[in-house]
């Protein structure tokens, strides 16, 4: 029953400062979207949560535990805690679908074949995919691939699902069903919270029950869809209309 | 920036790679060590790196012996010595052929083959997943890789051995016309098992490099396909080098000790 908190946020590779002193809550049990132009730092934020990358300075809370400078030993048990589904889908190309979901159980459960036999085909049949389970990677195309990274993400019922940018390079009706396979899973999902990443303002306008813009390193714009609808902050306006001129440098 | 500046900072960023290689490599030295052991990827990676090479060093250690065989039979001919010419090359073969020959074969299969495959996971973010499901990515991708590697390429130098003697040895008696008795009992009187052995342990020490910076290259890698081309090659020529550099240290310390033996 945690949100997420991130305070004062900031991360820079060498001269390069992508986040300048982030500040956002993640309410708990909602869709959050974050929404940015590509290389403004969405995956380097999603990676901070997860501990993949460490803050310059800042704070990430969970609930009322500060994880930022937690070790990385104690930061595994965080890790289990959340479920991510990485941008290309990340599945491992040396294994089957099959294998791909049963991985976070074989790694962390005792549990044998039969039982995992079983949840995974649950998985793979609550992302609508119970056919390709022992096909390769390789074999299906990226909408199913996003789909079997769900349903990995899924497999230990975490409390927080990220997704970094889930639809990108997905055609329009692939595009509409992610939308709607997110949608569906936070709301079959007691006690998920959910976070994407995306640059699609429309997908975005969709699926969000809370929406935050990126823009130079900071959450510059907070709200509803339909605050997003209504504001006339230019950044926003620029980006909702997808304008060539305004605050936005091409 | 001047040539002195250059150098300064090539060296400090030799210095900085040294120093990661080494935490990685102790991560994983200490991922072989402590418990979860993946017998399972063990297992699968040794039938890899035995798989890869198996051919290519055999093919190796044939043609290596057979001509070394002939170019010694030339060198020993004009002492009147070609008696000798079976101990000799069997010697060489054991001691250092052996080793450094097949631990630089399965370098540019193996070693490459991990660099390439650890650096596409990297760039597909297949690491960061690893990762973001709580499991230590160094333990699990490098950790098998590396101790497949110091398992196998001891038994693949010791094939290249001995299908390097069996070379020399048809050359020598069958085509060069050396005779057999003398040819088969100075070999059995000079070459010592030790001989084999201690070939043996370098290519455990060959292999442990070759996979440990094939894996550290591959882990690190950046940028795409061309960084995972990078790489690779990068990771070649380290190990290749390596391997050469510390094979003159490793025979230096231990020369005084089979003269004393002899
Ligand atoms: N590990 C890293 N090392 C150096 N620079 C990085 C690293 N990860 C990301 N960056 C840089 O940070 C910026 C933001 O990247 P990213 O978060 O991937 O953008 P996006 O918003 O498109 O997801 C980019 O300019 C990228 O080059
Ligand atoms: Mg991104």
């Amino acid at each position: 029953m945690s949100d997420i908190r991130l305070v004062g946020l900031r991360k820079a590779f060498g001269k390069q400062e992508v986040l300048r002193g982030l500040d956002l809550v993640v309410p708990f049990g909602k869709i959050t979207v974050i929404i940015g132009r590509s290389g403004t730092g969405k995956s380097v934020l999603l990676k901070q949560l997860m501990g993949l990358l460490r803050p310059d300075s800042g704070s990430i809370f969970i609930g009322d535990t500060d994880i930022t400078r937690l070790p990385e030993g104690e930061f595994r048990k965080v890790r289990n805690r959340f479920g991510m589904v990485f941008q290309n889908a990340a599945l491992f190309d040396s294994m089957t679908v099959y294998e791909n979901v049963a991985f976070p159980l074989r790694e962390h459960t005792r549990l044998r074949e039969r039982e995992i036999r079983e949840r995974v085909v649950a998985s793979l049949a609550s992302v609508g995919l119970a056919d390709a389970i022992d096909k390769d990677p390789h074999q299906i195309s990226g909408g199913m691939k996003k789909r079997v990274a769900v349903a990995r993400a899924l497999i230990r019922k975490p409390e927080f699902l990220l997704f970094d940018e889930p639809t990108t390079g997905l055609d329009p009706i692939m595009t509409a069903h992610v939308d709607e396979l997110i949608r569906h899973t936070q709301d079959t999902s007691p006690g998920l919270t959910s976070l994407v990443i995306s640059h699609d303002m429309e997908a975005t306008l969709r699926i969000a029950d809370k929406i935050a813009m990126l823009f130079e390193g900071r959450v510059i714009f907070e709200g509803t869809a339909d605050d997003v609808r209504s504001t006339d902050h230019p950044v926003v306006r620029q980006f909702v209309e997808g304008r060539l001129e305004g605050p936005i440098k091409v | 920036m001047n040539p002195i500046e250059r150098l300064g900072a090539w060296v400090i960023a030799s210095i900085e790679d040294l120093g990661g290689y080494t935490r990685f490599t102790a991560r994983a030295t200490w991922g072989m060590i402590r418990p979860p052991y993946r017998f399972r990827l063990l297992f699968k990676q040794m039938e890899f790196v035995g798989n890869q090479s198996l051919s290519i060093v055999m093919l190796t250690g044939a043609f290596t012996g057979m001509v070394f065989a002939v170019q010694s039979d030339f060198a020993f001919g004009r002492f009147g010595a070609r008696g000798l010419l079976g101990s000799t090359v069997t010697l060489a073969l054991t001691r250092e052929l052996g080793p450094i020959l097949t631990s630089l074969m399965v370098n540019g299969r193996v070693g490459s083959a991990m660099a390439a495959e650890l650096g596409t996971m990297r760039v597909t973010e297949q690491i960061d997943a690893i990762e973001s499901m709580s499991v230590d990515p160094v333990q699990y991708l490098a950790s098998p890789r590396i101790a497949a590697s110091i398992l196998m390429v001891p038994i693949l130098c010791a094939m290249f051995d001995l299908v390097g003697v069996i070379g020399v040895s048809y050359v020598a008696t069958q085509m060069l016309g050396v005779n057999p008795g003398p040819f088969y009992n100075r070999m059995e009187w000079f070459v010592d098992p030790d001989d084999i052995w201690g070939g043996m342990m370098k290519s455990a020490i060959f292999g442990y490099i070759l996979a440990s910076v094939g894996c550290y290259r591959g882990f690190y890698a950046r940028g795409g396909a061309e960084g995972v081309g990078q790489a690779t090659t990068r990771a070649v020529v380290a190990s290749g080098v390596a391997i050469l550099v510390i094979d003159y240290f490793i025979t230096l310390i231990l020369a005084p000790m089979s003269v004393n033996r002899a």
